[in-house]
Parts: structure tokens; sequence; C-alpha cells
């Protein structure tokens, strides 16, 4: 079994813009951080393989592992991305509180 | 004065409900996720150390050649850690809105579980198997405190 830790970590950043949309600039960096992350455990379980320390069976099971690590990693942005949006919805909430304040203000 | 006929009254009413109801509105805030916690953030930090530590001492204190890596010199620290990554999960998830954090505790406990089960199986573990499971698990604890960290940011803004 082969494949392409670049192709891989490429797909796994496609899925990750998906995940944050609009958000995207302002995970990148974390993003960054967890590509590089899967991006060395790829490597060293292709390693094992070769070195025969992680039979094809194994191999196919750490790949699955892999996906496993992947999904946490994308949940972490995830919460990343719904703070910035819960802080944005706050923030334009405060802006309508204020100008209801000044508007009642006006009629009192 | 001057007196209000009843159609300026009724406008004048309708244009303070009206204000009122935006004020009313104004006073919801909206939550997408709970609010940052910092005992649960200190014990994904204490249990990631832990883990660490098992690792890196099993690397550099045991070698598999006199059996050193036998599974069940390791039993005990199994435990501890399993229930210190399901103590995580459940503070996890009884906080509403913290499906993700939920998320992320399910798949590190079903991944230690099965790294356990792996090496029982096996009973020993190589140098190899241990640089993986280190880092693999380095990786969840890190994705588990992007998370609670994060939380940060719907109070404050992003530097």
């Amino acid at each position: 079994m082969s494949f392409n830790i670049d192709a891989v970590v490429s797909d796994m950043a496609s899925a990750i813009k998906d995940v944050t949309g609009s958000h995207w600039n302002k995970v990148k960096g974390t993003a960054d951080q967890f590509l590089q992350n899967r991006k060395e455990s790829l490597a060293l379980i292709a390693e094992l393989r070769i070195t025969g320390e992680l039979s094809e069976e194994k191999f196919k099971s750490r790949l699955q592992d892999e996906k496993l690590i992947a999904e946490a990693q994308l949940n972490a942005l995830a919460v990343i991305s719904k703070a910035i949006a819960q802080k944005a919805a706050n923030a334009a909430i405060e802006v309508l509180e204020k100008a209801a304040k000044t508007a009642l203000g006006s009629i009192l | 004065m001057k007196k209000l006929n009843q159609q300026q009254v009724s406008s004048r009413l309708f244009f303070l409900l009206t204000i009122l109801s935006l004020f009313y509105l104004a006073s919801c805030r909206v939550a997408f996720i709970p609010n940052y916690n910092a005992t649960i953030s200190k014990n994904i930090e204490t249990t990631a150390k832990q883990v660490d530590k098992f690792y890196l001492t099993m690397l550099e204190k045991t070698t598999e050649e006199d059996g050193g890596r036998n599974y069940d010199k390791f039993t005990e620290e199994y435990v501890e850690i399993e229930v210190e990554i399901n103590f995580i999960l459940n503070q996890n998830k009884v906080r509403p809105l913290n499906k993700n954090s939920t998320r992320i505790c399910e798949i590190t406990l079903e991944l230690w579980q099965k790294y356990k089960k792996e090496h029982k199986t096996d009973n020993t573990l190589s140098n190899g198997l241990i640089r993986l499971n280190r880092k693999s698990f380095s990786d969840l604890f890190y994705a588990m405190q992007v998370a609670e960290e994060g939380k940060k940011i719907a109070a404050n803004p992003p530097q």
C-alpha cells in the first residue's frame, strides 16, 4: 500500500478550509501547525512500515487512526470558528443595544 | 401644552413598543460554545504530561529484550491515565454546546484503549511504536487544549 504524504496533507488543508469557511485567515496559524503534525506522523508511520516495525495490517490500522486524529483537529478548529462567530454576533448586538438606548432616551 | 390626538398617541405608543422590543432583543447574547473552563484546561495539561512521561520513561528506562516492556509492568499506569482521560471526557460531556471538545476526548479515549489492547496482545512495544503513540497523544492533547483555549476568543478578541 503506497500513499503520497503531500497529497494527503493537501486534501486535509482543503477539508480545513471547508470547515472554517470565512474564518480561514484567523485559524491559519493553528491549522498549519495541525497539518505539520499530521505530516510528521505520516512520515513516521511510513518509516516504521519500511523498517518492518509495523505490519501491513497495523500500517492500515494506523492510517485509520490518523483520520481520527485529523477529525479531532478539525473539531478544535471548529471551536475557534464558533468562538469568532459568537464574538462577532455579540458585538453586533451591542451596537443594536446602544442604538435602542439612544432612541429610547429621545422619546422619554 | 399641545394636546395629542388619538392617532399621535397610538403612533408614539407603537414607536415605544418597537424600541422596547429592540431593547429586549439587544439584551440577549448569542452562545455557540460554552465559556472557557480553567479547571478543564489544567486537567488536560496534567494528563498530557502524564502520558508524555509514561511513554518517555518506557523508551528510556526499559528495553524489549529482557521482557522489560511486558504489559503487566505498565497496567497500573494504563489504568490511572484512562481514568484521567475518562474524567476529562465527562467534564466536557456535561457542558452544553460542547460537542466538539467532547468528540476530541472520545477519540483520545478510543485510541488510548486501542493502543493499550495492542500492548496487551503483543505483550511488548517497540521503540518505533512508542514514538508513534507518544506523537499521536501529543497531537490529540494539543487539539484538546486548542479547543479549550479557543473558547477564550468568544470573550476576548484574537491577538
